[in-house]
């Protein structure tokens, strides 16, 4: 996926789009969905976020991040968007995220690969019930309390659950690096 | 950037990387990652997080004519850029209130609300609630009395400040909740100057404070 942003970003290589499409664009419809928003917001949202891939795919630097990461802050990006715009009229403007181009370096995407597999060793140790909150915490918008309801959990247990995944994740991945 | 000492909490960094803060209260945890390396690298390995999940949630089929829709949007509007946060778009994070400011703190219009204690209030309520202010403090001045009744950041941007919890210097950031109460007593020589994000209102303790507040708009 690095390599196919690479080649967007490079030449706007439209199959290469249409391959990070294909794979993200149902995930970041479905993580809208578990969200909570409707499968007409979700289409929209994921249709938005996808727009900007293509439009920022210059910006993405595999040396900082993965693709996958890189796309959920654009999604994260465009429901903030979402409610911005329903909250007051556009504002249009340029863009202030303008970095410098750089092109993937082979010992970058080897060292983001070993971090992938960190996040999924560390998540996976987890107990479940803290691993349940924390994925709601990233899926859902809505406060705390209404997901501690949705859980029928008391809301001091899901914020000390959510506190000690957050913790554990932040230890075990900052003490990696 | 190491003489950082008070940060967020790891679960406003969590809220900042999931896209959970008010824009306010996004302005100030931005610009606190500007001044500090930690942090920045928590909120990254959040920002990973939320990216595995989005890559382990079941796909939902789009439109059938969605990917059409998105190469044609792509192309017209290609040099018409609609910003995002301000405060989360920015890829190095680099001190996003220079996008809230006209200028530069030195050009800030203050607005006195009190012996030694002027604020400028920042429009940044592009989402969700929250007001985010200058306040600055003259040198001996002590803020009254108060406590929050939500979430309240504070980062120093100059001069210092102490307060109960202990001493605060550019770049540090006080994350406050509702029950804790605090009298900042701004130290040295020069004004402390803090870009402060409350998710509400302040509540002052003292009769003095309770008067002063509707004046004082805090």
């Amino acid at each position: 996926m690095e390599a196919l942003l690479a080649a967007v970003a490079k030449s706007g290589d439209r199959r290469a789009f249409a391959e990070i499409y294909g794979y993200f664009a149902p995930r970041v419809k479905g993580f809208l969905m578990k969200g909570g928003a409707s499968p007409e917001e979700a289409e929209d949202l994921a249709q938005d976020a996808m727009v900007k891939v293509l439009r920022k795919a210059k910006l993405f630097d595999p040396a900082k991040a993965a693709a996958s990461t890189w796309i959920f802050t654009i999604a994260r990006n465009a429901r903030i968007d979402a409610i911005r715009k329903a909250s007051k009229p556009a504002l249009d403007g340029e863009d202030p995220a303008l970095a410098p181009e750089e092109s993937p370096r082979a010992d970058d995407l080897c060292e983001l690969k070993q971090e992938k597999a960190r996040i999924v060793e560390v998540l996976a140790d987890l107990p479940p019930e803290q691993a349940k909150v924390m994925r709601l915490h990233f899926y859902e918008d809505e406060p705390h309390s209404v997901i501690a309801e949705r859980l029928e959990l008391p809301l001091g247990t899901v914020k000390s659950r959510l506190r000690l995944a957050l913790e554990k994740v932040r230890k075990e991945l900052g003490d990696h690096k | 950037m190491s003489s950082v000492r008070h940060h967020p909490k790891t679960q406003t960094l969590a809220d900042f990387a999931a896209g959970r803060l008010d824009e306010a209260r996004a302005v100030v945890v931005a610009t606190h990652l500007g001044l500090c390396a930690d942090c920045t690298k928590a909120v990254s390995d959040f920002e990973s997080v939320g990216g595995h999940l989005l890559e382990t949630t079941k796909p939902v089929e789009m439109a059938h004519d969605a990917l059409e829709k998105i190469l044609a949007r792509a192309d017209v509007t290609a040099n018409v850029i609609v910003p995002a946060s301000p405060a989360l778009d920015q890829p190095e994070r680099n001190l996003p209130l220079s996008g809230f400011l006209k200028g530069s703190i030195d050009d800030v219009k203050w607005k006195r609300v009190a012996p030694g204690l002027s604020q400028s209030v920042i429009e940044a309520q592009g989402y969700r609630q929250g007001v985010l202010r200058l306040l600055k403090i003259e040198p001996g001045t002590q803020m009254p009395k108060h406590s929050h009744s939500g979430n309240e950041l504070t980062l120093i941007l100059r001069g210092a400040y102490e307060d109960e919890i202990g001493d605060f210097g550019v770049g540090d950031l006080a994350d406050l909740d509702g029950e804790y109460t605090h009298t900042p007593k701004a130290k040295g020589d020069e004004p402390c100057i803090c870009l402060i994000a409350t998710a509400a209102p302040l509540k002052f303790k003292t009769l003095a404070g309770r008067i002063a507040q509707p004046f004082i708009g805090l």
